[in-house]
């Protein structure tokens, strides 16, 4: 008998409790989310948490080439506005030097080496004063600034991981693998679920455990075996061990027991009365198949449908093992995972690469997850 | 690149059209796509297909395959210690005389070149199994020419200068390295590499490559002595940026950065050739050489080993042997498959005939040079150690050094990892 004085307070604690799960949850999605919008030197200086603050930045900017100093009487100068400053930044400080880059408030002279003087107002003007000698070599000096740099973000690290990417292949290549991969399984265990749940047999339940004892086979530990017979098939008839059928073959047999053993238990909880009904009536097996148990079962194929297509979708290690690495067989994660560069040295585009992968499973997920509890659910409780 | 005809004419009248080559190895992105153009001018000139497979977990699986028997045709190893490996459980097929004539012929200082590559067979014989394709430089120090002369320091010719010049950074209040040795699972191994520059510059090559196969222990005093030294410029909290014990969780990548930085948290960064990718991308392209800029890691004046170099590279070799295979690994010695990549990036290559006038840029031209006037060239020792030891023991061995263990205890239990395997 539920007291009503206690309801709120535990609804409260309920809807908090899930307030803190989603947050955890969301943070670092948050996270990834605001570091695929940043600068690739800015992503490698801080966190994404300081993205979105002002930040002071201490840089330099190179003077005019001294080929353009003009002789005056306080010496050769060589004057301009630092580029910064032309597009609306204020100067907070600066410096001849990369020790004192700060040294100088806006609008004071500083002196540096051999007597020279530079001073930077708070709007970017330089004048750089050499008083007894002109200024020499081809490049402009080094002029070290501060500024209030406001949150800033891009779109740079979509846009190379879009053009450069080679991302449409390998979705494409994605795609080819995960539809039949998901399919496939589905179709199968939707069959074996329905003669283990409906069709007695002797020997069933043992045959049912054997599968059930298949979930725990670790999917590394088959691998090699696998390619092995793949390769001793492939080299007798004459076919490439790594291909798209195999990568098939091998998602399928991965997922079947967990396949057959959730639709199973939820074929199982079907009421009796009906099925007995139609075979009493003369239906065929494949009659009371196709026409009661399949369409009675759509939430337990929609769960298992976006289990299997989440997990090929993102697998990684079964694709590199059993497809080529060239471009007309490479998957989107494995491809994301090149995008790093041989050295590892461009892992900006790993964010955004991330971020444009995750749209299709997420469509997936959003478009059956009505199905997904109930089907998950179903069969287990009674 | 005037001889490039002349060195393709000869692959021109071969006619293997029809005939399909499977390589793997460890390029991908700029890599693969500068590997990729180096096959095409083969392909085009002998009708044969190759399909390079590249991958960033490449040693892993073509591990996979092997055991699978689904081995490719050529696969290039960037640690030759598993090419020996191999080679002696008759994976390996041993390469034409042709290749191993070219590499003693034209790479400089060839014979070393082709002693990379020869290991011994199943049955015991020697053979060349590797050819060295695609090679960096580490003996290099990274600087900021600007800084050294904004605060007065000339670049060190020695390593006595190198070690005053440390301290006279320190004394101006500044910091003189960056060091990061972190690298996800094969952190430590920036430590390796600044120990067998040292250990090349205070013994002499043939200790070096005892070292290297173990005939001198590690835990011998003058791997030790390499040990500590290291120990001087990294385990100096005034030395480096950061604290000494901070230096395993730097991204080996971002330790550069602060060369950059005003004021910069370091004056200079001792790595290999391929570092500048990791620069902030004003440092990149064109701006090395002149806003960045490199020096020699110099030798000890005290010490008669003239002017040694380490570097490291990839070794090709074949696993799956066909006529076209073979003939594609002659192709790799011609001076046009090396000038191909050399015009993009990434690339260094010992090969004498190669056009230098190839390179895309001066820096790079510069570092080919390096190579070529090498007169003590050692490779990488942890690439050539066996596996348990060169991407095993001897980077965690850097790390638990730097977080404190001393040099003879880190010796101690590297050669004991030895001991295991032998």
């Amino acid at each position: 008998m539920s007291k009503p004085a206690e309801r709120p307070l535990a609804r409260i604690a309920a809807s908090a409790g899930l307030l803190a799960l989603v947050i955890l949850w969301i943070v670092p999605t948050l996270g990834l989310l605001i570091s695929s919008v940043r600068d690739k030197d800015a992503l490698a200086e801080s966190g994404w948490w300081t993205a979105l603050s002002a930040s002071e930045q201490t840089v330099f900017e190179r003077t005019a080439s001294p080929d353009q100093q003009i002789e005056t009487a306080d010496g050769w100068v060589i004057q301009g506005q630092l580029e910064i400053a032309a597009t609306g930044y204020t100067i907070t400080a600066f410096g001849g030097s990369q020790r004192t880059p700060n040294e100088g408030a806006p609008g004071s002279t500083v002196t540096l080496r051999n007597g020279t003087t530079l001073s930077i107002d708070a709007q970017g003007n330089y004048r750089f004063v050499s008083p007894d000698e002109p200024f020499t070599g081809s490049r402009g000096k080094r002029m070290f600034f501060s500024y209030e740099k406001p949150a800033s973000f891009t779109l740079d690290n979509y846009k190379e991981v879009l053009t450069e990417g080679r991302l449409g292949q390998a979705f494409i290549n994605t795609l080819t693998v995960t539809i039949p991969a998901t399919v496939i399984p589905v179709l199968m265990a939707a069959f074996a679920a329905y003669a283990f749940s409906w069709m007695p047999f002797k020997g069933r339940n043992w045959l049912f455990a054997g599968v059930i004892g298949l979930l725990v086979v670790p999917l590394q530990t088959s691998l090699v075996p696998l390619l092995r017979l793949y390769s001793d098939v492939g080299n007798a008839l004459g076919f490439e061990a790594k291909g798209y059928a195999g990568v098939w073959m091998a998602h399928t047999g991965f997922g079947l027991p967990l396949a057959i053993y959730l639709m199973r238990n939820y074929m199982k909880s079907l009421p009796k009365d009906l099925i007995e009904c139609a075979r009493v009536d003369g239906a065929s097996h494949f009659h009371v198949f196709t026409k009661i148990v399949l369409p009675l079962s759509v939430p337990a194929l929609a769960s298992f449908t976006i289990f299997q297509f989440l997990w090929v979708w993102n697998d990684l290690l079964v694709a590199l093992v059993f497809l080529g690495q060239a471009e007309d067989q490479i998957v989107l994660t494995a491809q994301l995972r090149a995008l790093l560069g041989t050295r590892g040295s461009n892992w900006e585009v790993l964010t955004s690469g991330a971020f444009i992968t995750i749209i299709l499973p997420l469509v997936v997920f959003f478009s059956l997850q009505r199905f997904f509890v109930r089907g998950l659910v179903a069969g287990s409780v009674k | 690149m005037g001889g490039l005809q002349d060195s393709l004419s000869k692959f021109e009248a071969m006619d293997l059209s029809g005939q399909e080559i499977r390589f793997d190895g460890p390029w991908i992105s700029g890599d693969e796509a500068n590997l990729k153009n180096v096959l095409a001018y083969f392909e085009e000139a002998t009708g044969a297909k190759v399909q390079y497979n590249g991958s960033n977990d490449f040693e892993q699986l073509v591990l996979v395959d092997m055991k699978a028997g689904n081995s490719p045709n050529l696969a290039a190893w960037p640690q030759p210690g598993t090419v020996g490996e191999l080679a002696a459980q008759g994976e390996l097929v041993a390469l034409k005389d042709s290749v191993k004539d070219a590499v003693l012929a034209d790479y400089s200082a060839g014979q070393s070149w082709a002693d990379l590559g020869t290991y011994a067979g199943p049955n015991g014989d020697a053979n060349m199994y590797g050819l060295a394709y695609n090679v960096n430089l580490k003996s290099l120090v990274w600087y900021v020419p600007e800084n050294f002369e904004e605060a007065g320091y000339e670049i060190p010719q020695t390593m006595e200068e190198l070690i005053a010049l440390t301290d006279q950074i320190v004394d101006d209040g500044g910091t003189p390295w960056c060091i990061g040795m972190e690298s996800g699972g094969a952190t430590g191994w920036v430590g390796t590499d600044w120990i067998e520059d040292i250990m090349l510059r205070t013994q002499p090559k043939s200790v070096y490559d005892q070292w290297v196969s173990n005939e001198i222990p590690f835990n011998d005093p003058r791997g030790v002595n390499a040990i500590e030294t290291f120990g001087f410029f990294a385990l100096n909290d005034d030395y480096v940026d950061g604290s000494a014990s901070s230096l395993a969780s730097i991204f080996f990548g971002d330790s550069p950065k602060g060369l950059f930085e005003s004021p910069a948290k370091c004056y200079m960064h001792r790595q290999a050739s391929f570092i500048p990718a990791f620069f902030p991308e004003a440092y990149q392209g064109d701006a090395v050489g002149t806003d960045v800029d490199f020096f020699y890691f110099p030798a000890y004046e005290g010490k008669d080993l003239g002017k040694p170099v380490l570097g490291g590279g990839t070794l090709l070799t074949m696993m799956n042997e066909s006529e076209a295979s073979h003939v594609l690994m002659d192709y790799l010695t011609s001076p046009i498959a090396h000038e191909i990549w050399m015009a993009g990036e990434g690339f260094l290559t010992p090969h004498s005939k190669a056009n230098l006038e190839a390179y895309s840029s001066d820096v790079l031209r510069k570092q080919g040079e390096i190579f070529l006037n090498a007169t003590t060239f050692g490779f990488d020792a942890s690439d050539m150690m066996p596996g348990a030891i060169g991407a095993g023991a001897f980077w965690t061995g850097m790390v638990d050094y730097t977080n404190g263990k001393s040099a003879e205890q880190v010796a101690t239990e590297i050669q004991a990892a030895w001991d295991a395997i032998k």
